[in-house]
């Protein structure tokens, strides 16, 4: 799956007095089966990439295309339709139903696709075997730790197996152990041969070897590749 | 009669059609303007997004529109209340120059709309938007028929006069001193019948064979038998059904049957009939569009389904339409 963007541009509130431009005409590939970072201060503009690749936002200007296919020209159905079957999205804050189990949790991106309950169980069970909270299925989100709540994160964007990983400042909330247990998840996740862009300015992830590339994001420009 | 609570309502349902139609037409002009696909351009981004709104808009207000028939002729009815020498919708829609032609605008309509909105459905499973240009064009073409619906609507309303006196469907529909009938006048009652099942007939046939194999010229046979057995259906239940439903040899009219003394059985049968014959028509609309990239697919399936569809309801029709006339045959009278 090869990713790329070719001149796109965002402008939040555009022709509004808070006009904000985040992008400024951005180009760029990413390969498939690779972890690749874009690194940037906060404001920077990299968070939008990651929304844009994600098809949470349109860009203003330009195209995005996956594995071929123009995103920017999908009518909105379709880019559910794809957000659910190529995209699983590790949010900064997480964005874990606290009041749901960590099963209803991790089984959430399934209910609009119409799985049954029991096929349900047959693909969150491995998931949270893997990640070790299966002893905590039945917990209400709520009542787990930081570290198992980010698994939790992890195991939901994985539930569809979707070949795109995008995980937005994953490690901010997180102490240096657990950013290096994200990091070992990301690089198992790379070895079953998914494409994984993260966006930080953490060094622990921006400097961690197994990182094939970081893009660095300033003022809506790609400052250095 | 402006203030009735029916004539509000359809003011209403007008005004809010009117003014999202107007709201479209915006976005249609610049849909043909403009609407460039290849383009990463921000004009061409924001119409993509401006469409998907206003494509939902349109939908809705021609769905408003053509429920707008059924408020139409209720509120014909109950103007009736207040007209001298009028027993039902019939009375009303005679009593100035306005009321007839706004309901065949409204009729005509139903297809009208309705064929906007399937090939917008069409438009939208499509990842493309292969259709954008012609339903926008489309559009624009409905506008001056919407417009003319609404203004014959209110010329109609605010024409009708209490004291001026008009005539009731007993009166308007009933048979013609040579035997036939005002609106099939010259055809006897077999012939009439006659045509009526064996138009039936030729339509399940001419469909059964569209659902094993698609051929056009077959489609388009199709679609102007639907089209033919429409008015034929219309006449027949005026001038054949509805005394058989009435149980009354000289009352003939097509709207009393809408009425809860019997049952509402009106609305049932014009359900059938409108609905089968919009699918039996549409799949000749949409038959240039097969070589469409992207839409040859998603119009084979819409074409087989309404063509199922279409029997569906030609077959309830034909058994709601027919069933008092059959009762009367074979056990004979209301017994």
């Amino acid at each position: 799956m090869l990713i790329e963007l070719k001149n796109v541009t965002k402008i939040y509130n555009q022709r509004q007095a808070n006009e904000v431009i985040a992008l400024k005409g951005i180009d760029l590939k990413i390969d498939d089966n690779s972890i690749t970072c874009l690194r940037g201060a906060s404001g920077s503009g990299k968070s939008t990439i990651l929304a844009i690749i994600g098809c949470v936002f349109q860009p203003t200007t330009g195209r995005v295309s996956i594995a071929g296919k123009q995103l920017t020209r999908l009518p909105d159905r379709f880019l559910t339709l794809h957000r659910r079957q190529y995209i699983g999205f590790i949010f900064q804050n997480l964005n874990i139903l606290p009041s749901l189990t960590v099963r209803d949790n991790i089984t959430l991106p399934l209910v609009p696709l119409g799985v049954t309950p029991a096929e349900m169980h047959k693909k969150a069970t491995p998931l949270m075997e893997k990640f070790s909270i299966d002893h905590r299925q039945n917990f209400p989100a709520s009542q787990i730790s930081g570290g198992e709540l980010q698994r939790v994160a992890i195991a939901r964007a994985l539930i569809n197996d979707p070949p795109l990983i995008l995980a937005d400042e994953p490690t901010a909330h997180l102490d240096s152990r657990l950013s290096e247990e994200f990091m070992r998840f990301m690089m198992d996740l790379k070895s079953a041969g998914k494409t994984i862009i993260i966006t930080s300015h953490d060094p622990l992830v921006t400097e961690h070897p197994d990182v094939d590339r970081v893009i660095d994001i300033k003022d809506g420009r790609i400052y250095v590749t | 009669m402006l203030l009735s609570s029916w004539s509000i309502a359809l003011f209403l349902c007008g005004l809010i059609v009117l003014f999202l139609m107007g709201f479209a037409a915006r976005s249609a002009v610049r849909v043909l303007l403009f609407w460039d696909l290849k383009s990463d351009s921000n004009r061409q981004i924001r119409l993509e997004n401006e469409i998907w709104l206003t494509s939902t808009l349109v939908e809705y207000a021609l769905a408003i529109q053509i429920i707008s028939l059924i408020v139409f002729v209720l509120a014909a009815d109950f103007y009736s209340h207040s007209i001298a020498g009028a027993m039902c919708a019939t009375g009303s829609l005679l009593a100035n120059n306005f009321g007839i032609p706004t309901l065949l605008i409204k009729i005509g309509g139903v297809f009208f709309y309705g064929f906007w909105i399937v090939l917008h459905q069409l438009d939208i499973h499509s990842e493309k938007y292969p259709l954008v240009r012609i339903k926008y064009l489309y559009l624009l073409l409905l506008l001056p028929l919407l417009v003319l619906d609404l203004s014959l609507e209110l010329l109609f309303i605010k024409g009708l006069e209490p004291d001026i006196i008009t005539s009731c469907c007993a009166v308007v529909f009933a048979d013609t001193t040579d035997g036939g009938s005002n609106l099939l006048g010259g055809f006897t009652h077999s012939v009439t019948m006659g045509m009526f099942y064996g138009t039936i007939g030729v339509l399940i046939i001419v469909g059964s064979f569209l659902m094993v194999k698609w051929q056009a010229w077959m489609v388009v046979l199709f679609s102007s038998g639907w089209l033919w057995f429409f008015l034929l259906g219309l006449s027949v239940v005026t001038t054949e059904f509805s005394s058989y439903i009435y149980a009354m040899p000289f009352h003939k009219c097509p709207f009393c049957i809408l009425k809860p003394e019997y049952n509402y059985i009106g609305f049932f049968m014009y359900s059938a009939l409108f609905l089968g014959a919009f699918f039996g028509m549409s799949g000749v609309v949409v038959e240039p569009l097969h070589s469409i990239e992207g839409l040859e697919r998603s119009v084979t399936e819409f074409q087989l389904s309404a063509v199922k569809l279409s029997l569906l309801f030609l077959i309830l029709f034909f058994l709601v339409s027919s069933y008092h006339y059959w009762r009367y045959l074979l056990i004979g009278g209301e017994g």
